[in-house]
């Protein structure tokens, strides 16, 4: 015998089984189904907002059409109308003038109960509910109608958690091969500022996140050494540990001691990076202009993608220690000999290029030895400390100073000329000479520290780095053979470097 | 070309965007363009993805946005600098209030352009005040002395089912801060100071003008979150007054027989302020039709379709000619009464974070409304809730306006 109910219900499920990107593409197809199968007037879908007890519109379908609409109803207010939505699924409205019916579309899985074989249904969430509306010619809906549209709403309700399904399984396959994709950048690089821009840019793009910040701390995560922010335009601002607020720096221990870093009702949230028991720094993403809540999922994909990030920027920040340990020297902490000397090339083909100048400066301190033998290797190590602060501390940022060897240290200036290199010169002989030995190893004399200096200039005292070098030693000899204390340029005592030898 | 559209018209929408569109299509035929409708809130989240849309994400040529957004989508780089799109972009004969909203902040570069406005206003019936009132003008020009009037129409029209003196013109039927802020304004304050560096947010007068809004709802006098097909209106005799920003001329004037008068809204301090909200059109700086999506708007800029649009979506036109033109060209007595209610129009300003405030308001409203209708509404809470706002506000202007 021709079952009807089957049928509409077998043509329903036919309609509705393709793949749909979303809830919204589901609606509507579905609702202008239900339109014309029951000639109704209008149709709605109401999304469940469980937390608020609020029915809130979604999808209004009328004619031809459908369309988002917005309109909440509370259903704390209507007892009635709620107890009997929940226990028949199906309610009709009182209060309208016309038929309209509301029909609650919830998603349930039943499971066997083993005793005594009956079956019950532990798993179900209410999805939505729809509204059915004859203002037209006011037709009311009969049992047998009612009972199908109960039938449709089940399909209906099934349709919108597989396309909810197919849609959170997707956006997590985009976003993990996204994920992957920046790690993959990321990890194949040791130099922590390659990539970091393009990954936050990435992630930005990716979630669509207001804004998402990197803070880098230092190991003990006590203080933010550096951020790295992508705001809203995508613009990428670093910012170095002095410019970083007050109020930034109190998140750090606010994040590291903080147990969970999620809520759902949070548009920020922020994720700490460790590597084991050392701490790396935070991220921290937010739609705090949106206003869009952060999913849970997305903040799962994050956390793995933060603990990558993590060893990543450890592991660049290793690199960059083991460079620097080979680049600097231990005791003076300037840059070693080199390091210096591909420095100099640099600059030499910069200057070469570009007409520039540059200027060299070889410093020497006067009588090192004696200092050595008098007061001890000690005084000696920290002579060679004082002298090398306070070069460091003297010099503009494009100077490049460097522990050529003992007590010998060379200053390559670039863009500098003879006369700029002498108010350099000036300068450090000044600074040098106020460092005073401590009395307490010299039997309470009071024993100023003196340097020679001797200054060669590109390309007017010399066209290579070697001359250039032999040309500041010259000028260093003839500062020597005058007394020592002192600085000379090349061109200017070039007459009397007769008896130089370079040793 | 794809034009997202909100629902101005209600359940027409459609009928009335299509009916719009066909006036272009005809000037255009080689133009090939369509129509999506999208709730405000659909629009909000989208403007935060658009600029990234996924492989199944459609991309709008053209967006209507409220005039308040543009400084955000600049800020986001979304929108497409009109002025450079065609450098005669005129912005000249513009309602006053309006400009401003369409430029870049601190530039003259134009960025959305006007398309239409509305403006809040008291309607009320004159045949029911007549019951209650001589003189509803004076009655009606303070907020106390509505209250007082939503009192006496209540025990009036005690016996009629389903009445309720205020219809509740929010379409989501709940409380909107869009009409709370005429009442805001009323007491002396706005949503920031006059330099935009800090929020009145927490502020006693704030508070208290927002709770001049929520009595409505507090004393009944006006439904939130019910069946809005279920209420009653001005026009079926279940309501009396309505403070709305559309004028009605199209509702009210097609029922004869019934009088509906239009005042300004009533004043709940020393300020009498109407709310203007513009609607404004953008072009996607991802569009791919950036020269036909230019044409639609200033095609939607020519007096005659502004004053085609102004009278199926019952609203004002956004240029200056076209806004006498509509007012006095109208046959409804009723649009006189907004000269004198234009003067008063106040609106919000064109920053960066205006739109998220009217979020995080709009929230507390929700909540309010919730908790009013379970009966377990307290000030306090309210109270608490604009202090928490107003930190969050504070903090938005340090990141953004800083």
């Amino acid at each position: 015998m021709f079952d009807k109910k089957s049928y509409t219900l077998y043509k329903f499920h036919k309609q509705l089984n393709q793949a749909f990107q979303n809830k919204r593409e589901l609606l509507e197809s579905a609702l202008p189904v239900l339109r014309n199968l029951f000639k109704l007037d209008r149709i709605y879908f109401f999304d469940w907002q469980q937390e608020r007890a609020i029915l809130s519109l979604r999808m209004m379908c009328k004619k031809e059409y459908c369309m988002d609409k917005q309109e909440d109803i509370s259903v704390i207010g209507e007892p009635a109308f709620l107890k009997q939505l929940l226990r028949e699924g199906i309610t009709e409205t009182t209060d309208l003038s016309y038929p309209a019916i509301y029909v609650l579309v919830k998603w349930q899985r039943p499971s066997m109960e083993l005793r005594g074989g009956e079956v019950r249904t532990y798993m179900q969430e209410k999805v939505g509910v729809l509204r059915l509306e004859r203002f037209r010619k006011n037709r009311p809906f009969t049992p047998q109608e009612k009972e199908l549209i109960q039938a449709l709403g089940q399909e209906i309700s099934h349709n919108l958690r597989n396309t909810e399904i197919d849609q959170a399984k997707n956006q997590r396959l985009n976003v993990s091969t996204a994920l992957n994709d920046l790690s993959t950048v990321f990890a194949s690089s040791l130099r922590l500022n390659d990539g970091l821009e393009l990954i936050l840019q990435g992630v930005q793009k990716y979630f669509r996140f207001d804004r998402v910040r990197l803070y880098l701390t230092d190991s003990y995560g006590r203080r933010v050494k550096s951020a790295l922010c992508v705001d809203i335009s995508g613009q990428v601002t670093h910012r170095k540990g002095d410019e970083i607020t007050e109020q930034e720096q109190a998140l750090v221990k606010e994040v590291f001691d903080s147990a969970t870093t999620y809520r759902s009702t949070r548009s920020v949230i922020y994720i700490p990076l460790k590597v084991q028991r050392s701490k790396v720094g935070f991220l921290a993403f937010d739609n705090i202009l949106s206003r869009r809540h952060i999913g849970y999922l997305d903040f799962i994909s994050l956390q793995q993608f933060a603990s990558q990030m993590a060893l990543s920027i450890d592991n660049a920040r290793l690199f960059e220690r083991v460079q620097e340990l080979s680049n600097y020297d231990e005791l003076t902490r300037l840059p070693v000999r080199r390091y210096f000397n591909e420095k100099l090339s640099e600059e030499i083909y910069r200057a070469k290029r570009f007409n520039l100048t540059l200027s060299l400066m070889i410093i020497d301190i006067d009588f090192f030895k004696q200092i050595n033998d008098n007061y001890g290797h000690q005084i000696g190590d920290w002579a060679l400390q004082e002298v090398s602060r306070v070069i460091r501390h003297s010099l503009r940022q494009t100077d490049v100073p460097c522990r050529f060897g003992g007590d010998e240290m060379v200053i390559m200036l670039p863009s500098t000329n003879s006369e700029e290199s002498k108010v350099i010169a000036k300068r450090l002989h000044e600074r040098i000479t106020a460092i005073v030995l401590p009395t307490k190893y010299t039997g309470g004399e009071e024993i100023h520290i003196s340097i020679s200096q001797g200054i060669a200039t590109f390309p007017s005292d010399a066209s290579s780095t070697e001359e250039l070098f032999a040309q500041a030693d010259k000028a260093l000899y003839v500062v020597k053979q005058n007394g020592r204390g002192h600085f000379a340029v090349y061109r200017e005592v070039a007459d009397q470097v007769q008896g130089y030898s370079k040793e | 070309m794809i034009v997202w559209v909100m629902p101005d018209a209600g359940d027409k929408s459609k009928e009335t965007y299509n009916a719009f569109l066909s006036l272009f299509r005809k000037e255009n035929p080689q133009i090939n363009v369509s129509m999506r409708v999208f709730t405000r809130n659909v629009l909000w989240r989208r403007m935060f993805t658009i600029k990234n849309p996924t492989h199944e994400e459609e991309v709008p040529d053209v967006i209507q946005i409220p005039h308040y957004w543009t400084a955000l989508l600049v800020r986001e780089g979304v929108a497409e600098n009109l002025s450079q799109l065609d450098p005669g972009l005129s912005l000249t004969s513009c309602v006053k209030a309006l400009k401003n909203h369409c430029y870049k902040p601190g530039t003259k570069d134009i960025y959305s352009y006007p398309w239409w406005f509305d403006i809040s206003a008291l309607h009320y019936r004159e045949d029911h005040l007549k019951l209650v009132t001589n003189h509803p003008e004076k009655d009606l020009s303070t907020w106390e002395g509505f209250l007082k009037i939503c009192a006496a129409l209540r025990e009036r029209f005690q016996n009629v089912p389903g009445y309720y003196p205020v219809q509740n013109s929010d379409w989501r039927g709940s409380l909107s801060m869009r009409s709370a802020l005429p009442c805001v304004w009323g007491r002396g304050v706005d949503l920031l100071t006059a330099d935009f560096k800090r929020t009145s947010v927490a502020t006693k007068a704030f508070k208290e003008g927002i709770r001049d809004y929520i009595n409505l709802a507090l004393e009944n006098y006006m439904p939130i979150l019910r069946e809005r097909g279920s209420l009653g209106t001005m026009v079926s005799g279940q309501a009396s007054l309505m403070i709305s920003r559309k004028q009605g001329v199209g509702t009210f004037d097609a029922r004869r027989g019934i009088p509906v008068r239009t005042l300004p809204v009533p004043s709940t301090g020393d300020t009498r302020a109407a709310y203007l909200s513009g609607m404004n059109l953008f072009v996607n700086v991802r569009s791919q039709h950036k020269k036909e999506a230019l044409s639609f708007i200033k095609f939607c800029a020519r007096p005659e379709v502004q004053a085609y649009l102004a009278r199926t979506l019952e609203v004002f036109p956004a240029f200056e000619d076209a806004v006498e033109l509509f007012v006095l060209s109208s046959p409804s007595k009723r649009l006189r009464a907004y000269e004198n209610i234009l003067p008063l129009a106040k609106t919000l300003p064109n920053l960066t974070i205006t739109g998220t405030i009217m979020e995080i308001l709009k929230r507390i409203l929700a909540v309010c409304a919730t908790q009013i209708v379970e009966g377990r509404f307290t000030q306090a809470s309210l109270d608490r809730e604009l202090d928490l706002a107003a930190k969050e506000i504070e903090y938005l202007l340090s990141i953004y306006e800083g």
